[in-house]
Parts: C-alpha cells; sequence; structure tokens
C-alpha cells in the first residue's frame, strides 16, 4: 500500500512541476519538484520504518485464522464490556459490570483488594462500554472495541437487541470472543442465527416464557392472555414463547401488539387490547415503557381486574420508580431464581454479596452473578491459551475461543456451566415469578426448574 | 459525572480538568467584569476589579458548599433532588478540606485567579493574545493526551518523557507552551503565516497555496499510518459527515433551502443497499433465519441503484414542496424525516427492513481480500467519495448551474425575472443532495455491516446541519473543518459518556454566538451578508 | 447545438411544458391521500372491532393531548411571531417546570399535603412550574437569542439546537437520568360523565384549564396595551421602535408569557401521563412545533386550533385509518398520519390553516 501511496504522490508533484506557471518558471518548479519527492520519500520512509514488525509471533498466531492478540512487556490485557450504562435500563447494565469488575478484582489473589488480578505476570484491565439496550447503541460500542487491536475479549451484551445481528456479528468478524451475562433471547443461539464467537450464561428464554405461560394458565387459572413487546428480540421471544406454550395448554392469546421504544403514549394499544377482553397482560419490555404501560393500564376502561406481568427487564427498583408504586403493586415480575442458584451458593452469600454491597450499594438487578461467571470463564480460558514469548504474551483468538466453547463442568455462581455448540452455557435453569407487594418484589411466590431439550 | 472530569488529568498530578473548568469559569467572568465598561465610563482598576470578580465568584461557591453541608447536618441530603451533587464534588470544591477552611481557600484561589484576569488586561494585545493561545493549546493538547501520545508512538518516538497517565508531565507542558508561544511570535514577526512560508527555499507567492495542499494531501493520505485503528475509525466517520456535509451544503448552502430531514436520504442510502446486498435481505430469503449465500447484489452495483432512487425520491418530494416557504420546509422535510424512520421501523414493513433490529449481514464491500472493513481500509474508501463530492461541488459552484442558485438566493423573484426557473434549480439541489446524501449512507450500512431505525433519528439532521452552518454554510473547507470539529471531537470524548452531547450543545452555541458566518466563512456568503446588513440599516427593512 | 427540431416536435414539446405538471402532481397527491384515508376510515368502521364508547374514548384522549400540544404551540407561535425564529429550546422550557415542579409534588405528597389540600397543592405546583419554565426562557432569551437578533434565520436556529442539548443534559446532570412518576393527586381521580360518555376528571382538567390559559392569553394580546405592544413589534420592528415601544422589553415579555404557558402545560402534561424525565421535552416540542404550522406559525388561534387538530389526530388517526386495512400495530404509523395531513393541508394552504398565505418568499 505504501508503495502505491509514493508512486501516486510522485506522479501528482510530477504534475504539478509541469504546470506553466506565472513567475518563477520552470527553474524553480523543478527544485520544488525535486524537493518535494525527496521529502515525501523520506516522510514515507520513517513511516514504513514505524510500522515495522518486531520479531516475529509463534507459530500458533500464523496459524490461527484470527492472529494473536499481542501483549507486550508491561502491558495489560485488555477486556471488555458492553453493557447498558446509560438510559433508563441503566441499572442493569450497572448491575453486571460491577458483576464483571468484582470478578477481576478477585482473580488471582482471590480476594477483593480493590487491585486487577493478574494473568502470566500481566494485569488485566476493563474498557467499559455502552449498548444503550438497543442495535443503534450495540453497533456503536461494538465498533469502538472492535476497533481496537488490544481487546482479547468482552464480556456483553446487557440487552439481546444490542447482540443480535450487531455485536455478535461485529466482534465475531474480528474474532473477539463475546460473552453476555444477560442476554436471554432464543433467536441468539438458535443454530440458524448463532454466530460462531459468542457465547452466553444467561438463561435461554425458551424455558422463562413457558414458565410465565405455565404460571399463568396453572397458578393463576387464566384462560385468556394477552401480549406486548417492543420489537426486541428478547421481548419479542419471550412474547412468542408464552403464547406458544400457552396455547399449547389451552388457553386462547387474545391480542399480540408491539410498541417501538421511546413511545410514551400507549393508550391506544391498550384500549385496542381491551376491546378484545383478555384477563392476563404479559409484557415483557423495558423500564421506560414498561413504566408508562403500567401505570396507563391502570387507567385504561376494560383493563382494571386485569393481571399484569413483566420480566427480567422490570425486575429493578428502577421501574417500580418509574411507574409509581401504588401502580406497580400486585405485578408478577418473572426472573432468574436468585434463590435457586446451583453453584457456589455459599460464596455468592456470604462473601460477593457483602462484598458487592459494600462497595456498589443492593444491587439494581439480578444478573451480576452471570456476569461474574462469565467473567471467570473468559479470564480461565486466556490463562490456558496464552502463549509466553520473553516478556510478551500472545493469545491466539480461535484457540480463545474454542477454549470457552469447550467449558465444561464449570462450577461458577449460578450453576455448573457446560457450552453447547450453540453458545448456551447454562442448560438448567430456575425461573422465579415475584409480585410486588409495597413497592417490593419480596420472596418468589412461584419457582419452576427447567432445562433445554428437555 | 464530576468525578469523571476530574479523573481527566491534563498535567499529570497537578492540574486536573475539574480543577481547570473551575479556574476558566472564575477566569473568564473576572476578565469580562473588570475590561472596559461599554457605555463609556472610566474603565477600573482591573487587577482589583479582576479579583473582586474573582472573590465574589469563589464566595458563591464557597456559599453552595456551606448550604449543603449545613442542610446535610439537619437531615436534607441534596443528593436526593440534585444527583450531582456528591461527597466527590464536595471534596474537590473545598480541596479535600473541611467545607470551612476549603471555602477560605476557595475564596482566596478565585481572588488571585480574578486578579490575575484582571491583570491579562494591563498586557499589551499582542503579550494577551499569546497567553491565551499558550494556555488555550496547552489545554487541549493536555486533553488530547491520549491521541497525541498514541500518534508519537507510531512514528517510533519515545513519548514518557511527555506524557504520562493521561496528561502531560510537567516537561511536556513546559515544551508546549514555550513552542507555541515561540512560534506565534516569530510567525507575527514575520507578518503572518503566509508571509513566514514564503521565506523557505524553493517557495514563492504564488506556489505556496499548491505546497501546502500537498503537503495536507500527504499528511491526509499517511494518516492511517500514524494513528491506531481506533482514531482511522473516527476519521472513516469523520469522513463519512464531511460527505453528508458536501450534500447537505448543496441544499442549504448553495441553493438557500432550509432542510432538517436530510437523515431521510442518509436512511434511504443506507436501507437500499443493505437491503440489496444483505444475505438475509428479503430479495434472496424468505427466513431470516436461513441466510443466503450472497446478497441480491454486490455492494459496487448496488451504489448506482442507490444513487438513483435517492435522486429520484429527491424529485418527487422536492416538487410539490420546495414552493413552501423557508420555516414551513424545514418542518415538512423534518417531517420526511421522521416518516422514513417511522417506515423502517414498523411492523408493517418489518419482513423488508427489519424492524428494529434492521438489516443485518450486509457484506463488506468486495472484492474480500481487500478487506474494506477495516478501519483504515476504509477510511480510504471513504475519503475517496469525499474527495469526489468535493470535486463535485466546487464545480457546480462555479458552473451556470451555481450561478443560478446565487441569483435565487439573493432574490427569488428577480431570478425568476431574469428566466431563472426558481423551482427547477430548487429541485435540481435538493436531487443533487439527496444523491450525495445516500452515497453516504451506503458506506454506512457497509460499515456498520448492519442498517437499523436508530441510527437515523433527527440528530443526525441536526448534526450535518451544524457542520454545514457551523463551517460557513456554502463554504467548502468549512464543511471539513466543521466536521472535524463537531464529528471527530465528540468522538474522542465518549469517555465523558453522554455529557458529550451536552459539551457539543454548548460549542454549537458559543460557535454561533461568536463567529456566526461559521468558521471559514464563503467568501461570496459573507459579502453578501454585509451586503444584506447594509442594505437593512439603511433602509430599515426589517430582517428576515 | 444540434439542428433546430422540427415544426411538429416543436410545437408538440411547447404544449407538454406549458402542462402544468406541477400543479397536476400535487393536486393528485393530494387525492391519493384523501383517498386512502376515506377508504381506511370505511374499512375500520366495518370491522366493527370498536364501539362508539371506544371512539369517543379516543376523541376525548387527543382532545386532552392536543390542548398539552396546543399550550406549548403557543409559545412557539409567540416567539415566532415576534422574532421571526423557531425556538427549537422551547421544548426544554416545558420540560424544566415540570420535572422541577416533581420534586416539590414528591414533598408535599411526603407529608400528606397533597391530598389534604390538592387544590392548593395544585396551585403550588403550577406557580413552580411556571417559575421554572419563565427563569430558563428569559435565560434563553438573554444569553443566546439576543446577540444573534440580526443573523441570517439558519444561526439562531443551530443556537436553539445547541441551547436545546445543553438544557437536556443540564437537568439530566441536575436531577439525574431515572425517569421519575409523579405522585397522583386522589382528589382528581375518577371520572364524570358527559353526555353520557366517561371522561376522567384529569383530562377533563387538562381540557378546560387549556382553554382558559387560552383565552386569557388572547385577550391579553388583542385588548392589553402590552399585547398591543406585541403585535407591533411582530409587524415591523423598526417602526414600533420609533413608535416609543421598547422593544428589547417587549420581546422580553414575550419569552416569559410563551415560557408561562409551557409551565403551565408541563403540569397539565403530568395529569395525562404521570411521567418526568429529561428527555421528557424534546418530542412534545416537536409535535407542538408541527402543530403550530398546521395552524399557521404566527396566529394565537391557529397555533391553539392546531394543537387540537394534531392532538386528535394522533389518537383517532391511525386506528380510524388504518386499522381496516389489515396493518399491523397501526398506530406505529403515527407520525405518518401526523405528517401526511400537515403535507396535505400545506399543500393546498402553503400558510397553514390560518395563517397568512405567502407574502414574501424565503
Amino acid at each position: 500500500m505504501g508503495l502505491v501511496i509514493v508512486i501516486l504522490a510522485a506522479r501528482w508533484l510530477g504534475q504539478v512541476g509541469s504546470s506553466p506557471l506565472q513567475h518563477g518558471g520552470r527553474e524553480h518548479m523543478r527544485k520544488l519538484n525535486r524537493k518535494g519527492v525527496l521529502v515525501v520519500v523520506t516522510v514515507l520512509g520513517l513511516i514504513a520504518a514505524a510500522c515495522g514488525g518486531t520479531s516475529g509471533p509463534p507459530d500458533a498466531c500464523t496459524s490461527d485464522p484470527f492472529g494473536c492478540v499481542e501483549v507486550g512487556a508491561g502491558e495489560p490485557i485488555k477486556i471488555g464490556s458492553l453493557l447498558v450504562i446509560t438510559t433508563a435500563d441503566a441499572s442493569l447494565g450497572l448491575d453486571s459490570q460491577y458483576g464483571v469488575e468484582l470478578a477481576l478484582d478477585y482473580w488471582g489473589a482471590t480476594d477483593f483488594d480493590g487491585a486487577n488480578g493478574q494473568i502470566k505476570g500481566h494485569d488485566v484491565a476493563l474498557q467499559a462500554e455502552d449498548d444503550g439496550c438497543s442495535a443503534e447503541g450495540g453497533t456503536a460500542g461494538a465498533q469502538k472495541l472492535a476497533a481496537d487491536e488490544d481487546i482479547v475479549g468482552v464480556v456483553g451484551t446487557s440487552c439481546s437487541s444490542a447482540a443480535l445481528g450487531v455485536a455478535d456479528t461485529i466482534l465475531g468478524d474480528k474474532g473477539i470472543v463475546l460473552v453476555s451475562p444477560s442476554n436471554t433471547g432464543p433467536a441468539l443461539t438458535d443454530p440458524a442465527k448463532h454466530k460462531p464467537f459468542y457465547l452466553r450464561t444467561a438463561h435461554n428464554d425458551k424455558l422463562q416464557g413457558a414458565t410465565v405461560a405455565h404460571f399463568a394458565y396453572n397458578e393463576l387459572g387464566v384462560k385468556s392472555a394477552a401480549t406486548i413487546h417492543d420489537g426486541s428480540p428478547y421481548a419479542e421471544g419471550l412474547a412468542n414463547v408464552f403464547a406458544e406454550v400457552f396455547t399449547s395448554l389451552g388457553g386462547t392469546v387474545t391480542a399480540q401488539e408491539a410498541i417501538q421504544r421511546g413511545d410514551t403514549d400507549f393508550n391506544p394499544v391498550l384500549t385496542s387490547i381491551a376491546a378484545t377482553g383478555p384477563e392476563f397482560l404479559y409484557y415483557p419490555i423495558f423500564v421506560a415503557e414498561g413504566g408508562l404501560i403500567t401505570q396507563q393500564a391502570r387507567g385504561t376502561a376494560g383493563l382494571e381486574a386485569i393481571a399484569l406481568q413483566g420480566s427480567d427487564g422490570l425486575f429493578t427498583p428502577d421501574w417500580i420508580d418509574a411507574a409509581g408504586a401504588e401502580n406497580a403493586e400486585g405485578v408478577y415480575i418473572s426472573g432468574p431464581d436468585l434463590s435457586a442458584f446451583t453453584g457456589d451458593v455459599d460464596f455468592y452469600n456470604n462473601v460477593f454479596i457483602p462484598a458487592y454491597t459494600a462497595k456498589y450499594g443492593p444491587p439494581g438487578s439480578v444478573f451480576h452473578a452471570h456476569a461474574w461467571d462469565a467473567t471467570n470463564m473468559l479470564l480461565t480460558a486466556i490463562d490456558q491459551v496464552a502463549i509466553e514469548q520473553g516478556d510478551s504474551l500472545f493469545i491466539p483468538r480461535t484457540a480463545l475461543k474454542d477454549a470457552m466453547f469447550a467449558t465444561s463442568g464449570f462450577v461458577g455462581i449460578t450453576g455448573t456451566l457446560d457450552c453447547n455448540d450453540d453458545g448456551d452455557c447454562q442448560q438448567a435453569v430456575t425461573i422465579a415469578v415475584h409480585q410486588v407487594k409495597n413497592g417490593e418484589f419480596g420472596d418468589p411466590i412461584y419457582s419452576e426448574a427447567s432445562t433445554l431439550g428437555g | 459525572m464530576i468525578e469523571r472530569f476530574n479523573d481527566r488529568n491534563v498535567v499529570t498530578g497537578i492540574i486536573q480538568l475539574g480543577l481547570i473548568l473551575l479556574i476558566i469559569t472564575i477566569g473568564g467572568f473576572a476578565y469580562r467584569a473588570s475590561g472596559r465598561p461599554k457605555d463609556g465610563t472610566a474603565p477600573p482598576e482591573p487587577v482589583m476589579a479582576g479579583a473582586v470578580a474573582g472573590a465574589a465568584s469563589g464566595a458563591m461557591v464557597a456559599l453552595f458548599v456551606i448550604v449543603v453541608t449545613l442542610l446535610a447536618e439537619a437531615g436534607y441530603v441534596a443528593r436526593d433532588m440534585f444527583e450531582s451533587v456528591t461527597p466527590a464534588l464536595l471534596d474537590i470544591l473545598t480541596f479535600q478540606q473541611n467545607p470551612w477552611v476549603g471555602s477560605a481557600i476557595m475564596i482566596v484561589m478565585a481572588a488571585g485567579v480574578g486578579g490575575l484576569a484582571g491583570y491579562a488586561h494591563r498586557l499589551p494585545a499582542e503579550g494577551r493574545k499569546l497567553t491565551f493561545l499558550g494556555l488555550g493549546t496547552l489545554l487541549i493538547v493536555g486533553l488530547a493526551a491520549p491521541i497525541v501520545d498514541v500518534m508519537v508512538k507510531g512514528l517510533g518516538l519515545p513519548s514518557g518523557w511527555l506524557f504520562r497517565r493521561e496528561g502531560l508531565t510537567v516537561a511536556g507542558a513546559l515544551l508546549v507552551l514555550v513552542v507555541t508561544v515561540a512560534l506565534r511570535w516569530y510567525l507575527d514577526r514575520q507578518g503572518g503565516f503566509r508571509r513566514a512560508a514564503a521565506k523557505l527555499p524553493g517557495i514563492t507567492d504564488s506556489n505556496i497555496k499548491k505546497v501546502g495542499l500537498t503537503a495536507a494531501a500527504v499528511v491526509v493520505l499517511a494518516l492511517p499510518w500514524l494513528v491506531n485503528s481506533f482514531i482511522s475509525e473516527v476519521l472513516g466517520t469523520v469522513g463519512l459527515y464531511i460527505l453528508l456535509g458536501l450534500g447537505l451544503n448543496i441544499v442549504v448552502g448553495y441553493a438557500g433551502l432550509l432542510d432538517l430531514g436530510y437523515v431521510a436520504f442518509y436512511a434511504v442510502g443506507a436501507y437500499v443497499t443493505a437491503v440489496t446486498t444483505s444475505l438475509v435481505g428479503y430479495l434472496v430469503t424468505d427466513d431470516p433465519l436461513r441466510p443466503a449465500q450472497n446478497g441480491w447484489t454486490s455492494f459496487w452495483l448496488a451504489l448506482p441503484i442507490t444513487v438513483v432512487i435517492a435522486f429520484l425520491i429527491g424529485v418527487l418530494i422536492g416538487a410539490p414542496v420546495l414552493r413552501l416557504r423557508g420555516d414551513y420546509l424545514a418542518i415538512v422535510t423534518l417531517g420526511f424525516g421522521e416518516i422514513i424512520r417511522t417506515l423502517v421501523l414498523s411492523d408493517w414493513l418489518k419482513p423488508y427492513f427489519g424492524g428494529p433490529q434492521g438489516v443485518t449481514d450486509v457484506p463488506a464491500p468486495p472484492p474480500a481480500s481487500f478487506e474494506f472493513r477495516q478501519p483504515q481500509r476504509l477510511y480510504y474508501l471513504i475519503l475517496a467519495f469525499a474527495l469526489l463530492a468535493l470535486f463535485v461541488s466546487s464545480r457546480l459552484k462555479d458552473s451556470r448551474i451555481g450561478r443560478a442558485w446565487a441569483a435565487m438566493r439573493e432574490d427569488e423573484d428577480i431570478a425568476e425575472g431574469m428566466g431563472v426557473s426558481v423551482i427547477k434549480y430548487k429541485t435540481l439541489a435538493f436531487a443533487i443532495g439527496a444523491a450525495v446524501g445516500c452515497l453516504g449512507g451506503a458506506f454506512f450500512a457497509a460499515k456498520l455491516s448492519v442498517a437499523n431505525p436508530g441510527s437515523f433519528t433527527l440528530l443526525v439532521s441536526i448534526n450535518v446541519l451544524a457542520v454545514v452552518v457551523l463551517g460557513g454554510m456554502g463554504s467548502i473547507p468549512g464543511v471539513v473543518v466543521g466536521s472535524l470539529v463537531l464529528v471527530g471531537l465528540p468522538e474522542l470524548l465518549r469517555e465523558f459518556g453522554e455529557y458529550r452531547l451536552h459539551i457539543y450543545g454548548a460549542i454549537l452555541v458559543l460557535i454561533m454566538l461568536y463567529r456566526p458566518a461559521g468558521l471559514i466563512p464563503d467568501k461570496r456568503r459573507a459579502r453578501e451578508l454585509a451586503e444584506a446588513k447594509e442594505l437593512k440599516e439603511t433602509s430599515g427593512v426589517a430582517a428576515s | 447545438m444540434t439542428a433546430a427540431p422540427t415544426p411538429m416536435v416543436r410545437g408538440l414539446s411547447t404544449r407538454l411544458a406549458r402542462l402544468p405538471i406541477r400543479r397536476i402532481s400535487l393536486i393528485a397527491l393530494g387525492i391519493a391521500i384523501i383517498y386512502g384515508v376515506v377508504a381506511g376510515t370505511t374499512a375500520t368502521l366495518r370491522t366493527g372491532k370498536f364501539d362508539t364508547h371506544d371512539w369517543v374514548n379516543f376523541l376525548v384522549q387527543g382532545i386532552a393531548r392536543g390542548s398539552v400540544y396546543a399550550l406549548i404551540a403557543l409559545g412557539y407561535t409567540l416567539v415566532y411571531g415576534i422574532l421571526l425564529m423557531i425556538n427549537f429550546a422551547h421544548g426544554e422550557v416545558f420540560m424544566a417546570g415540570s420535572f422541577t415542579a416533581f420534586f416539590v409534588a414528591s414533598a408535599l405528597a411526603g407529608h400528606g399535603f397533597l391530598d389534604r389540600q390538592p387544590i392548593i397543592s395544585f396551585v403550588i405546583l403550577l406557580l413552580v412550574s411556571v417559575a421554572t419554565s419563565v427563569t430558563v426562557a428569559l435565560l434563553l432569551e438573554r444569553l443566546a437569542y439576543r446577540p444573534l437578533r440580526g443573523a441570517p434565520r439558519l444561526v439562531p436556529l443551530i443556537t436553539a439546537i445547541g441551547a436545546s442539548l445543553f438544557l437536556q443534559y443540564t437537568f439530566r446532570g441536575l436531577y439525574g437520568e431515572q425517569a421519575q412518576a409523579y405522585p397522583e393527586i386522589d382528589a382528581f381521580q375518577g371520572t364524570v360523565q358527559i353526555a353520557g360518555f366517561p371522561v376522567t376528571k384529569e383530562q377533563l382538567i387538562v381540557i378546560v384549564g387549556a382553554l382558559i390559559l387560552w383565552l386569557a392569553l388572547y385577550l391579553f394580546i388583542e385588548r392589553t396595551r402590552t399585547g398591543r405592544a406585541m403585535r407591533a413589534v411582530g409587524e415591523d420592528r423598526q417602526i414600533a421602535a420609533l413608535m416609543g415601544i421598547d422593544v428589547d422589553r417587549t420581546i422580553r415579555i414575550t419569552f416569559a408569557v410563551g415560557g408561562a404557558l409551557a409551565g403551565a402545560a408541563g403540569i397539565l402534561y403530568v395529569l395525562l401521563f404521570n411521567q418526568v424525565n429529561f428527555t421528557m421535552g424534546f418530542i412534545p416540542g416537536l409535535k407542538a412545533f408541527t402543530a403550530a404550522v398546521l395552524g399557521g406559525i404566527g396566529s394565537i388561534t391557529g397555533a391553539a386550533l392546531g394543537g387540537l387538530i394534531l392532538g386528535v389526530l394522533e389518537a383517532v388517526g391511525p386506528t380510524l385509518f388504518l386499522t381496516g386495512t389489515g396493518i399491523p400495530s397501526a398506530f406505529q404509523l403515527t407520525p405518518i398520519v401526523s405528517f401526511g395531513i400537515l403535507v396535505l393541508v400545506l399543500i393546498f394552504l402553503p400558510g397553514g390553516l390560518l395563517g397568512a398565505p405567502e407574502e414574501k418568499r424565503a
């Protein structure tokens, strides 16, 4: 490429020299011509020298289709996080980010001393980015991380909309492994859609949607239901799975509506749903719209006696604030059962949570444990495949990905992680349903354990 | 937020950004307050006045701290209402001392800063300019330290003595100050940059422009090699906005149309390219879960298709709408931007446009071996087309069409009377702008590999408009500079998270207040403006 | 140049050029839109999905929202009438009042005052909101707009946009980014029956309140001296100054009045939607601007009318025009309905519904 530029530049300069001018004459121009070429060649030579490579990388790197990340002497190993840390859903992403930060702190020295651990003598550093809980945010954040050649792996995204077709592709095209603590949309690990460098430690919503349907039909005894989703893979996935299972149990789905994120007036859609007369309304969406729908549903004629249900997108005190405690009273919310983790529960309750609360206050969401597990998976895999050469470290990208997918019997907090080929590492999960009472979620009123493919 | 600001070091270990902001605010206020009063009364003694003004502002800050502390002791936590009033903020404002001591220090320090600012009035004009220039450059280089650091490292030069941990070292700061001031002083002595450059061997007055351009060209071409891939990516975005800005420049700058919906064409370009080249587009597969082997067509073939479609849409939209008065045109074009966005976001058109997730799996422009999606390569691609647009723009300006537009801008009725079909030329401008905008959209889709509706909000239209206006309406170098300032800066400021929009808004207001004609005003427009102003003053016609 | 075309061809092409193609296509566009609307409406009504009750419900919702838009639109139109400037930051003026009053509301609710003395609480909230909005509006005028009085139109526009962004994020920095729910006033809950149809008390308060405010503004502009001064400055600033009117003061008053209306609109909005956050001003501001243009920018009655029409269109439009066509989630297409009707109106009435026909083109 540099050669091309030199040639082009020289030719252009040649043209400059040959055009007639008023003063100075040809002599002057020829001088400039020669000087110019000299200057250009020198500059370019310097640049070429600067770009010259150092000593050769190990063989594993040249044979790896995506090459290696080179971590020089004294430089940190950079991992990224791509979580929703701004906007109304910030509590979800920050909660996961704190889980990542704690995991980095604990690694190595196995205590929370405020200093990140090390892998093979190199510090591990975190670059935190925002996924905005949207495709657009996921694109921007993933682009930023992908453009950085030093990023080894990324923990993220928070929202399935930021991952599907977006972050999983942008990062995957660069060979950067992406492991999500809270993506639950079924499409992400669907064999036809799954991207090779993507995994997750969160559950697959095929399980959650079914649990909610069982709860509604069996526990609450409702026979007709309506759903609202916001077009995101997460919400749509849940609404569809719910509708499928609910219908197969014998219930009727009277309406399936879609709103858009950022909308504020839901009276038309709620009135529309009321006209179909359901007993149960499932709206597995996020805080901003979920809060408004909760408020407005309470005021819609025909929906006064309806049972309202949301899912983990609303499983945060921020939603109760947004909706108003009076409106949120009695609403059902589903999410992973924090009291039913099958991993190192003792550690979770007695070490992790106290450390978390001391540093960040009470948890704002439920996926911090999954983030912890995801980070530890990543760090373990890096430790496994990193090649030392002198003071530098070489981490082959594809080998790292393979190590992650080969994770089996990995005991984390949330359970024993076992990754299948499609990226689902949490095969068995317990989903709980809570009911909001006095502005709090309280303990689960219903809990169901299920397994993927079972 | 305040903590994040303060983490930024301008000079490591000594001056943090938070402190600097405080000093600049107090200093600026004191400077204005101790200047010559407008109504012609005798000017006060500047140092004293400055010190008083400084002390007053310091006292206000101190008062704030004291009030908050007292309220907290009485049980009213200010943080419940004002989220930013964190203990960390109070710490910064009291220099980590207890509130009373800290406040006292604040007042004294503010008085000192104010006095210095007042003293600046005492300096000869030249000295004052040099001081501000030196300090300003120091601030900018200090803030841009991470980037400059990377560039210096990229050249293979050692940078540890210059920068450390995101800020300048003391030695570095001194170097920057000395170099800036010395350079400016030398140039002023020589009578300006041009004359000084003219003294270099081999350069005469006549070819200085060419040499300058050549040097600039070399730098621009070599840029991706000098900086890391992240900055190349930012430069790619800047290039994209230059392309868009040039397009909007034709609509707004040349033809004088108020267009607030330019994002519509950007979206059209991106979506048409995405739909025709994507592996999961509805043209090649029925099931989005089953991607096809190839898109319907390749990127390079899709490009002319996109341009033609956009041109047609521009003509179709333009015809009914362009005879509306300026502000009505604004809202209607804004409406079109929103309509396009609503359409691609809707459930109704989801099978075609993918709804909120958009159209994914857009392949990079072939040939795949060129790896066009790598930031460096993409930069060259965008650069090539931006240069093309630049060339077309400048040719248009001096062509018959350009003169027709200029006539329209001055007075539509007279232009119509002279035989210039106003509506025809307006539509032409609109359609050409549409075509350029869609080119930008096409590259955007290829760059991101996905086209989703969230990328096409009103804010994008506003950004492009701001780039054009800020740079100077109708001015091509203005668009380049505007794009660098308005697009490059926020990207680099990303670490400040959402506050970059805050800063962006402030920059917009400030630049419009101090340079309403734009950063690099177009000569012809500037003349028009001056004439219009004259006309207004002499005949008393209300401003339009 | 090629050889001159034959007389026959020339005659044909001249005749073609003489055809008012633009006229025809515009009228065709207008007819297409009207046809679409009528066809959609009949299809919807035929499905019988909604009964009269539902339609009235939608209508009332629309009037209530429209009233809020109208109040904000009045602010836009006042400033435009006097300065020929689009005050893009007006939405943030609206947000400022509403958001600030939220904290007062929470405090009042916390002490139970809100429920014990609902009327007084409401008045307090109104005053706080209006005061904040007026302050912000005056600051805007002084700092961002006054220095640019003579500049060409685009410059204050960019300044206004910049100010809008700046204000949004300033308030974000002040009050945080979380959406907050307003405490509900118990006395305002419940419905009343009007002509046999239920209307919520909150909607009633909003509609009546907006009407009163509009009337007050109308009287102010028409009957008082200051109002006359505002009209005079709007017509010709130079001559008004010559007649002894303090132009600066009049402009300040205009901004203040516009701000006050926006502040009131903020409280009324909250009665309907109950939620505030720092971005809440942007979209209503945009809609209000659309409403002002629809009604004819510069005309007070026009702004009010435009606001009401827009509100009703948004509430009733998509459901009425589009449900019958089988388009899924028709209400997602609300902006298309609103802007479509706007374009329709502007095609046939270039000055808006009540605006003066274009006397001077841009």
